[in-house]
């Protein structure tokens, strides 16, 4: 049997599927402006590299800001229940989970079979998201994707003192104008979403081992604040960013199970 | 049903139930606060009205307030500056938080209205000396309604309106108590709407309103529900969405510790000895809010009886945003809870709040964890 997972986040949209407990692919897409059609753009993609028909899918499960849009889905799930799962799949010894998406970051307590214990989450402000590095990103004219060798080239990184989104942008263009190394100012970046991330697994006393999930673990940069800041190592797998798709895809399975 | 839908009615058009009030030639004398002593109000001939922000624009009050002070006197605030509490005809502030007490003091530089008063309630409450303060400070607002109205207010008088606001708050506990044992047998919009027109319409009519929805709703076969259990915490609730959030959640709420619920109604004012002195007797036995002192463990305390009394799966505080006493209070409040290993989850919204992803995520995911 097979089952498949659909989060649609507010930058990408993922899809994965499993059959017989087992990964069998995922697929990831930008969302745009449309969630609806996001969903079944991303699931058609997905089938299509998986070699997969729909009607072999016995379950689907929605998560993300858009999981109310996926009209397909059997249920929809929020992506806090659906990253533990997902996690809790990949490697059963994870008791806490840092994720940091497009719009929210959240910190994940697991228990020993793999429920959400405790959870914390953003407020409404996007700092400490990927949102706030992709703004920034933007202002220092490179790609997300550079972000992370930037930063590791930094000496002194600077210092960001605003929380704030628009408050940080108009501070890192007083930087620029300074002339500071573009490599320090986004190390500088880095820790400064990192404290805020930090502020939220320390509010549920996370627990090791922890994994980081979510588009922004693909940051190097921002993995290595965030180890720095915490303490501690965090695993981050190859497919921290279609974790809560896996995750869905598992949960789709008990469904059907039940 | 439609004597809730009166309710409905009531909250979706204050200014319009004012002004049939006012037809009847009855002051109306609004407040903020769950210590306003509402039973002085109604022995006075007036309507006690109790004032929540229109959730308009933030324009006029920007003068005055930071933004930083919280959304229900800034929006107060904005309603008054703009007319839109024209009809009001004075307004009571009680001593409790900084916020309210500092809204009183533009407030009446900018009187607008003809009645002011504070009513300066002693802070802590667990002393003998303020239980004589309060009977004091209530007899002197007394004495500044009748000047206000020109009408003296007899031990009959005060007799007449402690029967009539235990009528009301004793049906309000009555529903509380049928939907903590069916829970679904009333829904959380409806309650919400029950609980806030009993705090702007006319006495008279809520008082005659509620008995038939008691009636009602004993007769009414309860739902057979699933749904978590759940108790709220916090200040003021004005915002359905919250409500409609935790039952789309698969949640209903069973009980709260706010200051428009079980605050403002639990609590029933002897009949059987002094009038003055048994109101007084009320507001200092009552639950008291972050903002007042009984003993530093009360409020855990009470959230804990709170929690067992409804067999409540978990405990949702709802931290409006900029709350100085309740923010204080967060933290032991969330020790307490964790010793008896209660599960809970702390929201910060304010009175614009709307029904957002991130609200929804976090309802969803705390549902499902407890």
């Amino acid at each position: 049997m097979m089952y498949a997972g659909i989060d649609i986040g507010s930058n990408t949209a993922k899809a994965a599927v499993i059959k017989d407990g087992q990964l069998l692919g995922t697929q990831v897409i930008p969302t745009g402006y449309n969630p609806v059609t996001a969903g079944i753009k991303v699931f058609d993609l997905l089938l299509e590299k998986t070699a997969q028909v729909k009607t072999e899918i016995a379950a689907i499960v929605a998560t993300g800001y858009g999981r109310a849009s996926v009209e397909f889905a059997d249920k929809a799930m929020t992506e806090i229940i659906c990253h533990a799962t997902g996690a809790y799949f990949m490697n059963p010894t994870i008791r806490g989970i840092i994720d940091v998406g497009g719009q929210d970051s959240k910190a994940i307590l697991l228990d020993t079979s793999g429920r959400v214990e405790n959870f914390a989450m953003n407020d409404k402000c996007a700092a400490g998201t990927g949102r706030f590095l992709e703004v920034m990103a933007n202002t220092l004219e490179v790609t997300l994707d550079q972000l992370g060798n930037f930063s590791r080239r930094a000496d002194t990184p600077s210092k960001i003192s605003s929380i704030c989104t628009v408050f940080a942008e108009s501070e890192v263009i007083s930087m620029i104008a300074n002339q500071q190394r573009r490599e320090n100012i986004i190390a500088g970046l880095h820790e400064s979403a990192a404290a805020r991330v930090a502020i939220l697994a320390n509010k549920i006393n996370i627990r090791e081992p922890v994994m980081m999930t979510g588009g922004v673990a693909k940051n190097s940069g921002m993995v290595t604040a965030l180890e720095n800041r915490l303490g501690f190592e965090l695993l981050v797998g190859e497919l921290a960013q279609e974790n809560g798709a896996i995750g869905a895809a598992v949960l789709a399975s008990n469904l059907s199970n039940k | 049903m439609k004597e809730i839908e009166s309710f409905h009615d009531a909250i979706r058009d204050v200014s319009a139930i004012a002004y049939t009030i006012k037809k009847k030639s009855k002051k109306i004398i609004g407040y903020l606060c769950s210590y306003a002593p509402e039973e002085l109000i109604v022995a006075a001939g007036c309507h006690p009205m109790r004032l929540f922000s229109s959730k308009s624009d933030i324009v006029l009050a920007e003068n005055h307030l930071q933004a930083y002070c919280c959304s229900l006197v800034r929006g107060v605030l904005e309603d008054s500056l703009s007319g839109r509490l024209d009809f009001l005809d004075g307004t009571v502030f009680p001593h409790t938080c900084d916020s309210i007490q500092r809204l009183s003091d533009i407030w009446r530089m900018n009187g607008r209205y003809e009645f002011f008063a504070d009513v300066v309630l002693p802070a802590k409450l667990n002393t003998q000396s303020a239980r004589t303060y309060m009977k004091d400070v209530l007899t002197r607002f007394k004495t500044d309604l009748e000047a206000a109205t020109g009408k003296t207010i007899t031990d009959a008088d005060l007799s007449d309106a402690i029967k009539k606001v235990n009528l009301i708050r004793n049906h309000l506990s009555t529903i509380y108590t049928l939907n903590s044992r069916n829970p679904g047998l009333i829904t959380g919009g409806d309650l919400y709407a029950i609980v806030k027109g009993s705090m702007v319409m006319d006495r008279d009519i809520v008082a005659d309103l509620l008995p038939v929805i008691v009636t009602r709703l004993e007769q009414t076969q309860p739902p057979v529900t699933s749904a978590k259990r759940i108790v709220v915490s916090g200040s003021i609730c004005d915002s359905p969405v919250f409500y409609t959030a935790i039952e789309a959640a698969g949640g209903v709420i069973v009980g709260d510790d706010l200051c428009t619920g079980q605050r403002w109604f639990e609590g029933k004012i002897s009949e059987d000895i002094d009038p003055l002195t048994a109101i007084s007797e009320r507001y200092m036995d009552r639950m008291n809010c972050p903002a007042k002192h009984t003993t530093l463990t009360a409020r855990g305390e009470n959230l804990l009886a709170l929690a067992e009394k409804n067999t409540a799966h978990g405990i949702i505080f709802m931290l409006q945003k900029f709350c100085d006493p309740h923010a204080f209070d967060t933290p032991y409040l969330k020790k307490f809870l964790d010793e008896k290993k209660i599960k809970h989850m702390v929201l910060e919204m304010d009175d614009q709040q709307q029904r957002s992803g991130q609200l929804s995520t976090r309802i969803e995911t705390f549902i499902h964890m407890i």
